[in-house]
């Protein structure tokens, strides 16, 4: 049986052990509430990398206006793919093979190519050879829009 | 009256055919801009003294430009230099020479014009704004980039402006500060030369002059 002090001396350590858990609580909510006064104020605080002390011209305005439609749809158009993902193989199919032209073909075919499937560098430099700089570089940028070099 | 000011010394060259010296009122402190400055979103501004004056001495050897229309900036178009930049109550005052020779443009608009109807802008580069969401931002921190002349009714402070010298080719410096003073490429931050640089108008002429500016403005 304890005595009337021990029990005082346990009821006090109680109250200070509840009195310790609530301080402990307490500077716990002071920190949560410190840091996010901090993360408030440097939100409201900001950089800006240009600023002129002339008003803003008619036309300044009007690019600005533009430029936010721009961005505006840019971002409607990113929202529309990312929610609709299935639509992103289709876009990015291979774009069709388009044919050489018959000129460029005949002259290929005199100079010994005939097939077109695949072009070695070298062979087309020699078959091209004859050709004026122009004219190379057009046949070359034939048979690059048909895919047959790349 | 508080006055900071600081300078860049250049060598006196007598009769020098491309050196006009100006004198103008770029901007105030701690006073918010009597209209939105173009990049602040439509809000006005105010740049805090402290600010501009940790500012000065990016502001030094800085171009002004102009734009055709007299309108805004154009930083292809440098017409001048800025040697002296001065804190003088609210203003922030500098001083410099214009390239009247290369831009004579330039210096007909100034001297053939309306007087007082001429201003200047100034152009601030990574500026801190204290607050984004208040309706006038404070600018606590900037970079001083460039300046430009411009129509007063153009330019975001009311109160600036822009004045050639009346006698061109002399040195700002001789006319301004002791010959002893003047040293190539030393940096000076004088109080004294400060003074003589941009000395203090008399009373009644500065009421007068406020007072045609306001008209001006009004109109």
């Amino acid at each position: 049986m304890e005595s009337p002090t021990g029990e005082n001396m346990v009821a006090l350590t109680e109250s200070m052990e509840r009195m310790e858990s609530r301080l402990e609580a307490a500077a716990a909510l002071v920190e949560r509430a410190a840091t996010l006064l901090e993360e408030r104020e440097s939100s409201m605080s900001g950089e800006v990398r240009k600023i002129v002390a002339a008003v803003e011209t008619s036309r300044e305005a009007e690019l600005q206006k533009k430029l936010d439609a721009a961005e505006q749809q840019i971002a409607e158009l990113r929202a529309e793919i990312e929610t609709k993902p299935e639509a992103q193989p289709e876009t990015h199919a291979p774009s069709a093979r388009r044919t050489v032209p018959a000129s460029t073909a005949q002259f290929l075919a005199k100079q010994g190519l005939s097939t077109l499937e695949s072009v070695e560098a070298g062979a087309l430099d020699a078959a091209l050879n004859g050709l004026s700089l122009e004219q190379r570089i057009a046949v070359k940028a034939q048979l690059l829009r048909a895919g047959v070099v790349s | 009256m508080k006055l900071e000011a600081m300078a860049v010394t250049l060598p006196e060259v007598a009769g020098h055919p491309n050196r006009a010296p100006f004198t103008g009122v770029l901007t105030l402190v701690d006073e918010p801009s009597t209209k939105p400055p173009s990049g602040a979103r439509g809000h006005r501004v105010i740049l805090t003294r402290r600010a501009a004056l940790s500012a000065l001495p990016s502001l030094l050897g800085m171009a002004v430009d102009y734009a055709p229309s007299w309108d805004g900036h154009d930083s292809r178009r440098k017409c001048g230099i800025i040697t002296h930049a001065d804190v003088e109550g609210s203003r922030l005052l500098v001083a410099g020479y214009l390239f009247a020779k290369d831009f004579p443009e330039v210096e007909r608009q100034v001297r053939q014009g309306v007087p007082g109807t001429m201003g200047m802008s100034w152009e601030l580069a990574d500026a801190h704004v204290e607050d984004m969401r208040a309706e006038i931002w404070t600018l606590t921190r900037a970079t001083f980039t460039g300046a430009a002349i411009l129509l007063r009714e153009k330019a975001a402070y009311r109160n600036t402006s822009f004045e050639l010298a009346a006698a061109r080719c002399r040195s700002t410096m001789t006319r301004l500060a002791p010959a002893e003073c003047v040293q190539a490429g030393a940096t000076g931050h004088s109080r004294d030369r400060a003074r003589v640089a941009f000395p203090k108008r008399p009373l009644r002429k500065e009421q007068t002059w406020n007072h045609q500016q306001a008209k001006t403005w009004s109109r």
